[in-house]
Parts: C-alpha cells; structure tokens; sequence
C-alpha cells in the first residue's frame, strides 16, 4: 500500500465505471493507486506530488486534455519522460496504436472485457512498480 | 481645210450627185454660171475616173484656206488601191483646174483640185459654216440621194456602235470580277475574258453543261435555282453564294453570284446582267470566326460541365466524409457502452457465478456471447471507417514480413486446424504497413474460416512482377462460394454464409477492397463451390 503522494501507479480516466473495477481489482490484488480524471489532474498531480510514479496509465479520450495530448506534453518534459506510460484504451485499432507508439508510449493496453483479463491488466501495472 | 459636203462614189448615180453638189457649191461660193459650170465638170471628170476605177472613192468638197487670204474650193477624191493613172478624165480636170495634186500615201491616193474663189478675202468663217449648213438642210436632191443619206447616217451609228461595244469589252475585261449576260433561255450570251480564264473553260462548254463543270457539286442545286429563279419576273437582283472552281489551282473558291434583269420598256424582261466576285478569303474569315464562336460556346460549355461536376464531386466528398466521420463517432461511442455489458455479465458470470442460479448464468451467457458479436460488428465498422479516413503512410514494405505476421496472429487458429501455408518469396513494396497488414490478415483469416469441415486449410500464397505490379494470389481449399455472387463479397455487410457456422459479419472484404483501392490497385476473386477460393490482389510496386 502506498502513502498519500506517494503512489506508485498514475491512472487517468474518466470513465467511473471502469475505474470502479480497476480500483477492486488493485486491492484485490494488494496495491493502490493515485486516480484521476483527465490530463491536467495528470499533470497538476506530478507538479506536487513527493515522489513519481513508476508507471502512469493513460486513457485516450478524455476531457480537457486527452490522452494522446497528456503524452505528448509528459515526452516533452525532461521531469516526466523517462516515466513509462501506458495507453489504455477501448479502441484497439491499429492506427490508434501506431500513433502512440510514436508518440512514445512504452505499450498500448486494450480495456479488457472479462475479470480474468482485468486481473492480468492489474497485475500487468503492478509489473512497473520499483521500489 | 474646210469640209463642206461629202459624196461617196459608187456608181453613175453617184456621179450626178457629185456634179449638182459641185454646182450648188460653186453657186454659194458666187462663180459666174461659166465657172460654176467649169467646176462641176472638173469634178464630174475625177469622179467618173474614180467610179471607173473603184467603187470606195470619196469625194469631199470644200474651202482651202491654208494660203490666208486667197481661198480656192477644192474637190478631193480619195481612194484606196493602186496609184492614179493618167487618164483623159483626169487630164481633163487638170486643164480645168487653177491647182492639180496628187498625193500617194500608205492608205491611198488623195487627188485634189482648187479653183480660186473671187473677192475670197472677205469670205468669213461663219459664211463658209452657213454653206455647210446649207448643204445639211439641202433637201434630198433625188430620192437616190435620200437613201444615200440614210444609209450613210446608219454606218455612222453602226461604226459609233462598234467602237462603243469594243470600249465595252476593253472596260469589262480590265474589272477583276466576272461580268456575264444571260439570255431568257439561261445562257451565257456574253462574259468578260475573266470567266475563261478562271474556269479555264469555254463559254460554250460553260452554257452545255449549264454551269455544272463550273459550280461546286454541293453548291450546283442552289444555283440552278438561281438560274431557273431568272426566268420568271424578278425586280430586284437576286444573290447567292457560291464556290467556282478555279482552273489554275483545282480549287473551289467561294463568289458572290449575283443576277439582275434588265428590262424593255414594257417593263419585260429582255436579258440578264450578271456578276461574279472572289469573296473566298472574307468567307473563310467568317467561317473561322464561326467556327470560333462554336469552339468558345462549347469551351463554355464544357467549363460550365467541368464546374457542375467538380461541385457534385465536392458535395459527394464532403458527405462521403461526413458519412464515415458519423460511422467512426457512432461505431467508436457505441464500443464504450457495450464493452461495460461485456464486461458486467463476464463479472457475474465468472466472479459471481455462485450468487446466481444455472438458468439465470444461462441467460447471461447468451446475453455476453450476442454483445461480444455486437462488438466485432462495432469494431469492423470503425475500421472501415478508419480505413476510410486513414492518410496513407507509404514506406517500403516487406511483404515476406506482412505474411509472417498474420501467420503469427493466426497461429493459434493455425496450429488447431493443421492448416498448412506455402508462400513464394514477395517482392518489398511502397505501401502502408498497418493497411497491407489488415488486408492479408483479413484474407488470410477468411482463408482459415471458410474451411471445408474435417479437411485442413492449405493456403498457398504466390507472386508475380509485372509491369511494376505485383500479383499476389492467396488460394485456398475451402468451401468457396460460387461465381455469381463474385461482386458482392466485396461490398458492405454481405454475408454469404450463415451467422451460426461461420463468424463474421461482411465488412472484411469491403475493408480490403478499400486497402487496395487506397494503394490505386484492384482485387478480385475467383472460386467455385467446394473447390477452394482464390483471391489476387494487384499492388503497384511503386505507389505515389
């Protein structure tokens, strides 16, 4: 379990229902994890936070700022680069990918549609963590 | 010298005609009754030497005042032919007398004989002009003479005649147009040198053939009519166009025919008067300028057809765009929802399964199996929408690595089927790598879907440069479908096989086609039932 500000995990989304899910299944599986619900709150949440996260989970479609923009203002930052993220998304088309890819997301998780798939996703995050 | 009356001399008439017109003068000039006398018979003696002769001798009477002041009446006999001869006659005259010559010239002989006139120094002119009138105003002496005078007026009018008509012809020769006269029966009765020479044909062979060796074949009704048009009453010139044929260069040139009638004073129609002129070079400059006005008019035209179409191709873009945008935000808004159903239902029935009774995990069941189909259509129609939007991204292109990768995405279904893939070498193309992926994915996929049951898929994929295209066939030995349903499996949700045996929703074919038109090539197939299906698709090696 991790401190107040000092999460290991970053996940924006907007999507309450998913997070309901993701949120059970990470203290499920032992971990927490800093939510939030859109780039900015990524953003202001890195500015004041005491330690960074070691992975950050991003939605695509987001308000405000999305996560296509989120990544590329985060590759852009000599703070924030190097923090690994993840595109986590429900579209799984392949162009959509590809454009992270190059953007510089280190993978591009689709949202998955089973509990089993859910707990691999978790478990899959929690891979990120270093102490 | 001063002529003052004129006999010809023909014969004896003639000859006493010369004698009365000598006394008469002799008379005015006011000689004694001897000396008028001696002067007639002076010139009674050459004139009856001349009528012996010849018969184109004339005599001229008259004043001589070439010495001032004394004035004599001459008598002068000219004639054509061999000089004069001596004869009694003339020896006769010469006695008679006061002056005798002879002059011989080229056109003939002149004999002259002068008698001076006494007290002639106050002879005035307008005295001499009186007898000149005075002979004019002579009644007739016999009515031999009156036919001599009227024939003489005649050849006068005749001679005036021929020198008019010659000045005519020098007149209208001279004019570059062709001027003719038609009779009544529309023949040519005179034409200027111009219309021969043109032509290069006779005036006869002209009025023969009635124009036709002359007249443009196309142009001959029209000017026939003109002609028949001349025969019955016209007032006004009549006028067309018309092309000639100009000897000198074969060619037909365009004239200006034009016809006027010419009438008596009864108001009848006795003959035409005609003209032809060159209007060939303003005829062409009308020709082109119509000619011009046709080409802008369909210039115009075409632009307006141009604009028209080029609006309807803006107005098709922007709802063709308009079309997949609302496909892509439908398709790509509907995803959420229905993955949350998905996933629910998977939540009860897999986390909380011992909650529920069998039935009801039953109908939860069926209900994730149909929201899972909902989702492969959801998904394959955003696809074809994204394919749709997609900008291309050429790059060179393995095609070797495309192939691998499906088979490694497939690997799974590969592996549980049997199914055997042979693959020549494929060349590298320019091509979008996540498009060309797509498309031998979606073949492929099929190829391993509609396989005949219990006979493993064999899949052989070949490959064939041509004309920097490559043909790349995909045959299988599946069940195939049969020819005539070849152009629907390419179109949007067709479906030719049942939705329990085969997954699937009729989107993959239409989404390669789309692939392969994007990269400008084609793709068609060729199959029969239970025979396996074979698939080519046409790529250009360079793109772009």
């Amino acid at each position: 379990m991790s401190n107040p500000d000092h999460y290991k995990i970053l996940i924006a989304d907007d999507d309450k229902e998913d997070l309901f899910l993701i949120e059970e299944a990470l203290t499920d599986l032992g971990h927490g994890a800093k939510y939030v619900f859109n780039g900015i709150e990524v953003l202001e949440y890195l500015e004041q936070c005491a330690t960074l996260p070691c992975v950050i989970i991003l939605d695509l479609n987001m308000p405000k700022l999305n996560g296509t923009e989120t990544l590329q203002t985060l590759k852009k930052d000599a703070r924030f680069e190097h923090i690994p993220v993840l595109i986590y998304s429900t579209s799984i088309n392949p162009f959509e990918k590809e454009k992270c890819a190059r953007l510089g997301a280190k993978d591009y998780v689709a949202k998955p549609i089973t509990h089993h798939a859910i707990l691999t996703t978790m478990e899959y995050f929690i891979s990120f963590i270093k102490d | 010298m001063l002529e003052i009356a004129r006999v010809t001399l023909q014969n004896e008439m003639d000859l006493i005609l010369a004698n009365k017109r000598a006394m008469v003068l002799a008379e005015l000039a006011g000689f004694s009754i001897g000396s008028q006398t001696t002067f007639a018979t002076a010139v009674s003696e050459v004139s009856r030497s001349a009528i012996e002769r010849c018969n184109d001798g004339c005599l001229t009477l008259g004043v001589n005042d070439e010495r001032k002041r004394d004035k004599y009446l001459f008598a002068a006999i000219k004639e054509s032919g061999p000089r004069f001869i001596e004869n009694e006659n003339i020896a006769n005259a010469q006695r008679l007398a006061d002056k005798f010559t002879i002059v011989n010239t080229a056109d003939g002989n002149t004999l002259s004989l002068d008698f001076f006139i006494p007290g002639s120094a106050k002879l005035t002119a307008p005295v001499i002009e009186s007898w000149k009138t005075h002979f004019i105003n002579e009644p007739p002496f016999s009515p031999y003479e009156e036919i001599k005078r009227k024939n003489e007026q005649l050849q006068l009018v005749a001679s005036k005649l021929l020198e008019s008509e010659s000045q005519y012809k020098t007149l209208t020769n001279s004019l570059p147009i062709n001027i003719f006269s038609l009779n009544l029966q529309q023949e040519i009765v005179y034409a200027n040198e111009w219309l021969t020479s043109y032509s290069g044909c006779t005036i006869e062979s002209i009025n023969r053939s009635k124009w036709q060796n002359v007249i443009h074949p196309d142009d001959y009704k029209n000017f026939s009519n003109l002609l028949k048009r001349a025969t019955v009453s016209e007032s006004t010139p009549i006028k067309i166009q018309s092309r000639l044929k100009q000897f000198a260069s074969d060619k037909y040139l365009w004239h200006l025919v034009s016809l006027s009638p010419i009438k008596d004073d009864k108001q009848n129609i006795v003959y035409w008067i005609g003209f032809l002129v060159d209007i060939n070079a303003e005829k062409i400059v009308e020709e082109t300028l119509q000619e011009n006005r046709i080409l802008s008019e369909k210039q115009s035209q075409f632009r307006q057809k141009e604009k028209d179409l080029q609006e309807d191709i803006t107005e098709l873009n922007r709802s063709n765009t308009e079309l997949s945008q609302f496909a892509y935000i439908a398709s790509h808004d509907l995803q959420e929802p229905l993955r949350k159903m998905i996933l629910y239902s998977d939540y009860l029935v897999n986390k909380n399964a011992d909650k529920l009774d069998a039935r009801s995990v039953d109908y939860l069941k069926n209900m994730n199996h149909a929201s899972y189909r909902m989702r492969t259509l959801i998904e394959d129609i955003l696809s074809f929408s994204q394919v749709n939007n997609k900008e291309l991204l050429l790059q060179p292109l393995d095609l070797n690595v495309v192939i691998q990768q499906s088979i490694a995405d497939y690997e799974m279904v590969i592996t549980e089927s049997k199914a055997i893939i042979s693959t020549e070498v494929l060349p590298i193309i320019q091509a979008d790598p996540s498009l060309i992926q797509q498309l031998f994915n979606n073949i492929i996929s099929n190829a391993l879907k509609y396989s005949r049951e219990a006979v493993p898929p064999i899949i052989s994929i070949n490959a064939k440069n041509e004309n920097d295209e490559v043909t790349i066939t995909i045959s299988d030995n599946g069940i195939g479908f049969e020819e005539k349903y070849l152009d629907k499996i390419f179109t949007l949700f067709q479906r030719l096989h049942g939705k329990q045996a085969y997954s699937g929703n009729g989107l993959g074919l239409a989404i390669c086609r789309k692939i392969v038109q994007l990269h400008n090539g084609s793709i068609y197939a060729k199959s029969a039932v239970n025979e396996g299906s074979t698939f080519f698709i046409k790529l250009p090696i360079k793109n772009g």
